[in-house]
């Protein structure tokens, strides 16, 4: 009795030990809004948050097959390829979040970030200087797709984000240049920046950035010469650029992807631990892959020259249909597996070379009850290419099980400055041997060309034209492509009609034994722009939508 | 003492009924210090008493200021007492007493610290005559009633009844004798000088007198007004269940438990009366007394411990649990010994095999070559298969490459000991409980024991009584441990389903094969080999509570509890040789060990009080509670650990992302203070007032606080004299109403301010990872949600109390819903923290009806509950008035004025039967379509089918819920059966199982699918095949009610058969009672939904709107038949 009698005392005690438990109780694993910003670490990590939300592999890759370089079977790509998009479709809500989610956190970044009063100020004025960029370059996207688009460049609340209106093209591209401008001198150049730092942006980041939104524009041809020469003949300033000498490596070999002259701006990926795995649905089953989710089209293909430097119509380029993968540019084979491709595992621990049998009975495994090899074009299997190419570029020979990846994807390039000043050149009627020699040339010289023929500036010719081409197989299955098509106003011819796979049709008659694997539509009218995503223009009464949809 | 008890129950609270903190802290003082100066307090205390003609209570009081003793009387007592006049000097107390009540008529008792004062008997004659009484005991159908207990009023002289309803008596002069049988009214008969008195019992309801736990107290069911549901103990019990939740499960109409996982160990959804918020939708669920983090605890607590189940279901019931009472509330009290019980040893035990239903069954790999050459026909594409090929797969026949392959008839088993008792002061009950359900797949994953779920309880209950003061002490402990395939249970099924039927798992020297379909995974090999996923669960749940009688009227309980968690979990991922080589996710070698430990604690304090004044009755309760929660976990993940061991050797790596300490850190805390007071007039009348103060750590201060009341009624309208005339027939009317305001505080916490996390993997430079720091955003403004809730029932019971039943309405509006905001554009860049935003209306009713059959020697019983409830959207957030979202071709909305959640899209209208139907009718832009494609409806009658012809396509969450129990009990026999079902549901299925040839991952038709249209079967069910072009985009592309499939169902859940052996032959082996069983239980489900299981949905318990899509390939129903033992000693 005397026990329990204790026991209920002692009960009593815990009991009013524990009701004074007080109702304020603060995170232990989450800093509050008064200490935050104080912390330098936290700065930081802020910044490095901006970095986060600037691109994705997804939005890198699945730009390839809203274009007629390639082809996404399923999903709002192929919607939108197809030319079946509203404004309900669900990429153009997720994009446009994507993008707006970047400016809120480098808004917030610049709101803040004066409330650190440790940091040194060069060093404080180089992390604006970023978030800068990183917020110009989310604004870029967003005009470069929708158009006129709100430009936030507060942080907005949610009521203010209720009234937004959209800003008018031309002075959100304003703005982008203006803050690209004001960033650079703030920005260390890429031969001053510490290897520890490699993958933060630079004035040669900035710089090309500009360049490019000045080329997309149209009308500033000669801004984007003044630019593009800065790059190329003031490299003591902005930074020593070359292309590197290998193509491949630049987008597998782990060193060469990561450390070499001709990066300007890739989106950073550390192995095994900040990883994208895309490739998975990309590369062959017999290679490790598992569904084929995006592959590349006939009409890509078509657009590698010849070793000679003729296209393959042209009169004597010497190609032949039934045998088409040979003698070509020598990126087709670093691009595109075809048929019969000798797939070399890059030396990784197997190092082995493997034969990919994609022509339907070609394997040498089929068999009456299993009767296509699991690389061979079959109809609409989901585990084979329906266009009977596979992706190479970009194959990760140290990737661990699925294709998990730490590749950098490059989002600029050198190559992409050469092939700009040599477009911006060429419009503006400046095309000459020099230019040539600066540009194109090199490029195909890295490329393995070694024909004088390819490699000499033309006597004939459409220099657009070899331009426009050079641009696509230098550049494809990064992303670009997509804005090329839709700046230089040929989409409505690219992506009308078939969208083709290799010449393993069941019927030969049609489309000359062609793969059709979409057919696909564009409205000039409408599909220049994508539509503002339904639920915001529903939320936001002063957005106004584009037209047609 | 006693003075200072009184002022403080009613003053001190009076003042301070928002201050619960400063209340609780002085209660406990007060208490404390009581209790200390109990403990100094002897008989040896000494008093002084000097008094000239005092009266009684003069000397009472006296000697109370001396002592530390107390007197309780009742003043009606006292009037009989003469003065005293008395001079005592320093005399022990007891002498003293003694003194004073020496010639008094009066007696006093000494219990603790309280002197209780009581009127001295009247001697008993000893009478000497006796008469001898014989009678036969019958009930009102005139069948004799065995074991009717017949005792002599006021004695300890008892007989019972013979089987043939007789009995013979020896009692005294003007004795009365009292009748007394479970189930029926006691009835008295006074013996009038005849030898034989014969007696009709009448039949009771039970029901009415049964006592109910509805929340830091009990009430009579006959005096409870709100809508409160019951089960007991006998209605779990006889169930093979293994958890509460299959327990539970159709015995209370409106309580809905749905699955989304029929996994071993899964936590299946619970929703009292529907859908009410948007927001969070659980429960709130109390074992003992104590509350508990999440409705998870009806998974860990054995069932067979549970004593009786109490649904708290509307405002009336559910005020007392306030902020969390707007979902209802699940109380649930378990076992406990009695007093002056002698030891009782139970055993049972249930051994079985869970047999899988495979609903899925693939046609023919000939059949499918055909069909998928027909389905590249038509899609213009050209035909893979040539006809050798078909007539070779025609030879080949049937591989094993099939779910069938993949599973096994596991067994199951539970036992259950416990023993029971209690002495005079004291009780007991103890029990240890073990369940082992193997897992349906095959293998262990490369080592250890085979897939399966074991869980283990052991209980003790005490309780002591040490004169008013009475402690009890419940301590249970639970042990689960759950291991699970590596690999995705989803993908498994799904790979299984999908590879045409001629290929095998297996090759003859036993490779695990790959084929081009699978995604170059074999699902035998890595269930087998591929490593395993392991969770094993720790709780230990307290209770400590005392209960001390102040005054016969007024009770003090203290309650200290909680429960504390811990939770690990175990995956390590094996390599797996597949033949030809083929890529196995699970190459990397990982380990991840992961541990998330939470605890809670729950302290009470709380007076009852009841007094009944003439025909009045009044009961109150008041109290103060105080709850806190913390928890927090971490992991570890390295990978290229030892393939057998799984421990790290040369060139394991730590993955820095899949690593981190301090994971989930949370806590949150609640105080409250509430009440309850009942009032009834002659048991006829009643009014009850519930309420409670709850500010919960949750919201910022000055939005904390919140007060939740309640108001009920009821009137029992057969106690009126008007109604005398038919009372006979309706034994029992009762009506009840209650109305009353509930909350709801289920959102994450500390969203009231804005605060930064760091994370691991935000980018890297130069190769190396560099972590980031993201923002939650906050809302300073968030407070409760309240739900407003009006419930009108009625009780009732017919025919000497055979039919009884009840029957409720309930309307219920629930207002500054918590959820994220939809008003939003994206625009803004980030996530929203919760905000009082929607709001909802829950209508609905359910009706309970139980009629008993008792013959002399069947006992026959039928219970049936039925109940619907309709959610109807009345706000979303400000002027956004509707939201969708697309886990697939076809969508879910929110729309206001609409359910909660509803599928979204285009209706069919039938197929195209000809051209000349195409050419007529309005058709998607831009597609060629082609007979047999699927029509759609123009709704809005623009000649095109577009989004403005999407609508809303059905309702996801069951309607029309309802459960059927069937008892008959003959000749030692016994049977039950249980039939639970819903009456209506919508469910929508996509996947490989659906559409046929799905996206090329699919490969292969299914029975279930082969009913398409072609020209020479045009009355088809589903459209022509195509995989592709503008009929596959027309037919499975666009999304519409052709995903839609009708989930009613009924299903025979549990079906035990039993046979008691005759007690006088068990008796001699000392056993009480052996009753063994046969036992069944998912035996058949009537259904249209054939292919997937009708109880199984894709969504939680808020129908979440961005809940994917559900593509069966869930876990397997299986069926159970055992045999059962029950065993007493």
């Amino acid at each position: 009795m005397n026990f329990l009698k204790k026991l209920f005392i002692a009960v009593s005690i815990i009991t009013a030990i524990t009701g004074c438990k007080k109702l304020d109780i603060v995170p232990t694993d989450r800093f509050s809004d008064a200490t935050f910003w104080k912390v330098d670490a936290n700065v930081y990590s802020a910044l490095y948050n901006n970095y986060h939300l600037m691109y994705n592999s997804g939005l890198y890759f699945s730009a390839e097959a809203l274009s007629d370089n390639a082809y996404s079977r399923a999903g709002d790509v192929a919607i939108i390829s197809g030319g079946n998009a509203t404004a309900a479709t669900g990429k153009f809500a997720g994009d446009w979040a994507n993008y707006y989610s970047d400016i809120k956190s480098c808004n917030e970044f610049l709101t803040f970030v004066g409330q650190n009063t440790t940091l040194p100020k060069d060093v404080m004025s180089r992390m604006i200087a970023e978030t800068r960029f990183l917020r110009a370059f989310a604004h870029f996207n967003l005009t470069k797709w929708w158009g006129d688009v709100p430009l936030v460049t507060d942080n907005i609340t949610p009521d203010e984000a209720k009234v937004i209106p959209r800003t008018p093209k031309a002075d959100v591209v304003k703005f982008i240049i203006s803050e690209l401008e004001a960033a650079i001198p703030d920005l260390p150049s890429k031969d001053a920046l510490p290897a520890s730092e490699n993958g933060r942006i630079t004035k040669g980041a900035a710089l090309a950035l500009e360049a490019r939104v000045l080329l997309y524009q149209g009308d500033r041809m000669a801004d984007v010469v003044t630019v593009c020469e800065k790059l190329m003949n003031d490299q003591s300033t902005n930074g020593t650029y070359s292309l590197n000498p290998s193509y491949t490596d630049l987008f597998s070999d782990k060193v060469v992807n990561k450390t070499n002259n001709e990066t300007m701006l890739s989106l950073q990926y550390v192995p095994t631990t900040y990883t994208w795995s895309d490739f998975f649905d990309f590369a062959p089953l017999s290679v490790g892959g598992r569904v084929i989710s995006n592959s590349p089209t006939q009409e890509l293909v078509n657009d590698y020259i010849m070793l000679n430097g003729k296209g393959i119509t042209d009169a004597g380029s010497g190609y032949d249909e039934n045998n088409p993968y040979v003698g070509r540019d020598p990126r087709l084979t670093a691009t595109v597996v075809y048929d019969g491709y000798k797939w070399d595992n890059g030396g990784g621990v197997n190092g082995t070379t493997k034969t990919i049998y994609i022509k339907p009975g070609s394997d040498p495994s089929d068999s009456p009850s299993n009767p296509n090899g699991p690389d061979e074009y079959v109809g609409d299997r989901e585990s084979s290419s329906p266009t009977g190419y596979y992706w190479r570029k970009y194959f990760d020979p140290n990737a661990l099980a699925s294709y998990v990846s730490g590749l950098n994807l490059h989002l600029i390039r050198y190559a992409e400055v050469l092939l700009d000043y040599a477009e911006a050149k060429n419009s503006l009627g400046q095309m000459n041997e020099t230019v040539w020699n600066q540009t194109i040339r090199p490029l195909r010289v890295r490329a393995g060309f070694t024909d004088a023929a390819a490699l000499d500036y033309p006597a004939s010719g459409d220099m657009t034209t070899i331009i426009r081409r050079e641009r696509r197989v230098e550049l494809a299955m990064e992303g670009i492509r997509i804005d090329d098509i839709r700046r230089w106003k040929i989409a409505e011819i690219t992506m009308n009609g078939y969208a083709h796979g290799a010449r393993f049709s069941g019927d030969q008659t049609t489309d000359n034994g062609y793969i059709r694997v979409q057919k696909r539509q564009f409205n000039p009218n409408r599909d220049y722009l994508w539509a503002i995503p339904a639920n915001d223009l529903s939320l936001d009464k002063n957005l106004t939508q584009n037209p047609g949809y | 003492m006693y003075k200072i008890f009184t002022d403080f129950k009613w003053d001190s609270l009076r003042g301070r009924i928002y201050k619960p903190l400063l209340v609780m802290k002085l209660t406990l003082l007060l208490l404390t210090a009581t209790f200390l100066q109990v403990s100094a307090a002897t008989y040896a205390q000494k008093v002084t008493l000097k008094v000239k003609k005092a009266t009684i209570k003069e000397v009472f009081e006296k000697i109370q200021s001396q002592t530390n003793y107390d007197f309780l009387y009742n003043a009606e007592d006292l009037k009989g007492a003469h003065n005293i006049t008395l001079k005592l000097d320093n005399m022990p107390l007891k002498q003293a007493l003694d003194v004073c009540f020496s010639d008094q008529p009066l007696s006093y008792s000494i219990t603790n610290t309280s002197i209780l004062i009581t009127k001295k008997q009247a001697p008993t004659k000893l009478d000497v005559s006796k008469a001898t009484i014989r009678g036969t005991v019958t009930d009102t159908a005139n069948m004799p009633l065995p074991g009717v207990t017949v005792k002599e009023k006021n004695t300890t002289n008892a007989v019972i009844t013979d089987s043939k309803g007789q009995y013979n008596i020896t009692v005294g002069d003007n004795a009365v004798l009292v009748f007394s049988f479970v189930g029926y009214g006691t009835t008295e008969m006074p013996v009038t000088g005849s030898a034989s008195v014969n007696v009709k019992l009448k039949e009771t309801n039970t029901n009415l007198n049964e006592v109910v736990v509805v929340g830091y107290g009990t009430q009579k069911r006959a005096d409870i007004n709100g809508a409160v549901s019951t089960v007991g103990a006998k209605d779990i019990g006889d169930k093979p269940v293994l958890n509460a939740f299959q327990a539970l499960q159709g015995e209370s109409p409106n309580l809905i438990i749905q699955q989304n996982s029929l996994d071993p160990g899964a936590t299946p959804i619970v929703n009292i009366r529907g859908i009410g918020t948007t927001g969070n939708n659980d429960p709130l669920v109390v074992i003992d007394g104590i509350v508990t983090q999440s409705t998870g605890s009806l998974n860990t607590i054995n069932p067979n411990d549970i004593a009786n189940v109490t649904i708290l279901k509307d405002a009336g019931s559910a005020a007392i649990y306030g902020s969390r009472a707007a979902n209802g509330v699940i109380l649930i009290t378990t076992k406990s010994g009695k007093l002056n019980q002698k030891a009782t040893v139970s055993y049972n035990g249930s051994y079985g095999v869970q047999v899988p239903d495979i609903m899925v069954h693939k046609i023919g790999a000939a059949e499918n070559a055909y069909d998928k050459n027909l389905a590249l026909v038509n899609s213009g594409l050209a035909p893979a298969y040539s006809p050798e090929q078909i007539q070779e797969l025609q030879n080949e026949g049937r591989g094993t490459w099939d779910l069938n392959h993949l599973v096994y008839n596991a067994p199951l088993q539970s036992h259950n000991l416990s023993v029971s008792g209690g002495g005079e002061t004291n009780s007991y009950f103890i029990s240890g409980g073990y369940q082992d359900q193997m897992n349906l797949f095959v293998g262990n994953g490369g080592s250890g024991s085979n897939y399966g779920y074991q869980k283990y309880n052991l209980r003790l209950n005490q309780t002591s009584i040490i004169g008013r003061f009475k402690f009890n002490a419940i301590l249970n402990y639970t042990k689960s441990r759950n291991k699970t395939t590596a690999a995705n249970e989803g993908f498994t099924i799904a790979d299984a389903n999908r590879v045409p039927s001629n290929f095998n798992w297996q090759d003859a020297n036993g490779n695990y094969l790959t084929n081009p379909v699978s995604s170059q995974q074999n699902a035998l090999g890595l269930l087998r080999e591929g490593g395993f996923n392991q969770t094993d669960y720790d709780e230990v749940f307290g209770n400590l509570n005392g209960t001390l009688t102040i005054t016969k009227d007024l009770k003090l309980t203290g309650v200290f509890g909680g429960t504390l968690d811990n939770n690990g979990s175990f995956y390590n991922d094996k390599a797996v040789d597949f033949l030809p080589a083929g890529t196995s996710a699970n190459n990397d070698l990982t380990v991840n060990d992961g541990n998330y430990k939470s605890n809670l604690f729950n302290t009470q304090l709380y007076l009852n009080y009841t007094k009944n004044l003439h025909k009045h009755s009044i009961s109150a309760t008041v109290g103060v509670s105080s709850e806190m929660y913390s928890g927090r976990g971490f992991s570890l993940s390295k990978s290229l650990t030892d393939p057998t061991l799984g421990t790290p050797t040369t060139g394991t790596t730590i993955s820095p992302t899949g690593s981190n300490n301090s994971i989930g850190i949370d806590a949150n805390s609640l105080l409250s203070l509430f009440g309850r007071v009942n009032y009834n007039y002659e048991s006829r009348y009643f009014l009850d007032f519930v309420f409670r103060d709850d500010a919960s750590s949750k919201f910022a201060p000055g939005k904390r606080a919140s007060f939740f009341p309640s108001v009920t009624a009821g009137w029992v309208v057969t106690d009126e004299s008007f109604m005398k005339p038919v009372t006979n027939t309706l034994n029992n009317l009762k009506f009840r109403a209650s109305y009353g305001v509930l909350g709801n505080q289920n959102v994450g916490n500390f969203q009231y301010e804005t605060t930064y996390f760091n994370y691991t993997a935000a980018y890297g430079f130069n190769n190396t990872l560099v972590g980031g720091a993201g923002t939650l955003q906050s809302n300073p403004d968030l407070t409760w949600e309240s739900a407003a809730t009006f419930n009108a029932g009625v009780d009732f019971s017919l025919f000497n109390n055979k039919l009884s039943g009840s029957f409720d309405y309930f309307n219920k509006v629930t207002r500054n819903i918590l959820q994220s905001p939809q008003d939003v554009p994206s625009i803004f860049g980030a996530g929203l923290a919760d905000a009082n935003v929607a709001k909802v209306r829950d209508a609905g009713w359910e009706a309970e009806l139980t009629y008993t059959l008792r013959s002399k020697s069947v006992m026959q019983s039928f219970s049936l509950n039925v109940a619907d409830n309709k959610n109807t959207l009345l706000k979303l957030t400000g002027t956004a008035t509707q939201q969708i979202n697309q886990p697939d071709v076809y969508a879910l909305i929110r729309k206001v004025g609409e359910p909660i959640t509803e599928y979204y899209g285009y209706e069919t209208n039938g197929l195209y039967q000809s051209q000349a139907d195409i050419d007529a009718s309005p058709k998607i832009a831009g597609l060629a379509v082609s007979p047999g494609d699927v029509k759609f409806k123009d709704l809005n009658h623009d000649g095109v089918i577009d989004a403005k012809d999407k609508t809303e396509l059905g309702n996801p969450f069951p309607r029309y819920t309802f459960g059927f129990t069937y008892r008959i009990a003959v000749a030692g026999f016994d049977a039950m059966i249980f039939v639970q079902g819903v009456g209506k549901r919508d469910e929508f299925l996509r996947g490989e199982l659906v559409e046929p040839y799905q996206g090329g991952y699919g490969a292969t038709l299914y029975d279930h699918q082969t009913d398409f249209w072609t020209p020479e079967n045009t009355g088809a069910k589903y459209p022509r095949l195509a995989t592709s072009g503008p009929s596959n985009v027309n037919n499975w592309q666009t999304g519409s009610d052709l995903f839609k499939y009708n989930a009613a169902y009924a299903r025979l859940k549990n079906v035990n058969i039993g046979y008691t052996f005759n007690k006088n032959v068990t008796q001699k082996l000392g056993i009480q009672k052996l009753r063994v069983s046969l036992i069944g239980q998912n035996l058949a489900t009537l259904t249209k939904l054939k292919f997937a299981d009708p109880e199984t949905t894709e969504f939680d318990s808020k129908v979440n709107i961005n809940s994917s899509s559900n593509s069966p390939r869930s876990y397997l129903l299986s069926a159970f038949y055992g045999v059962g033992i029950d065993l007493t000693f």
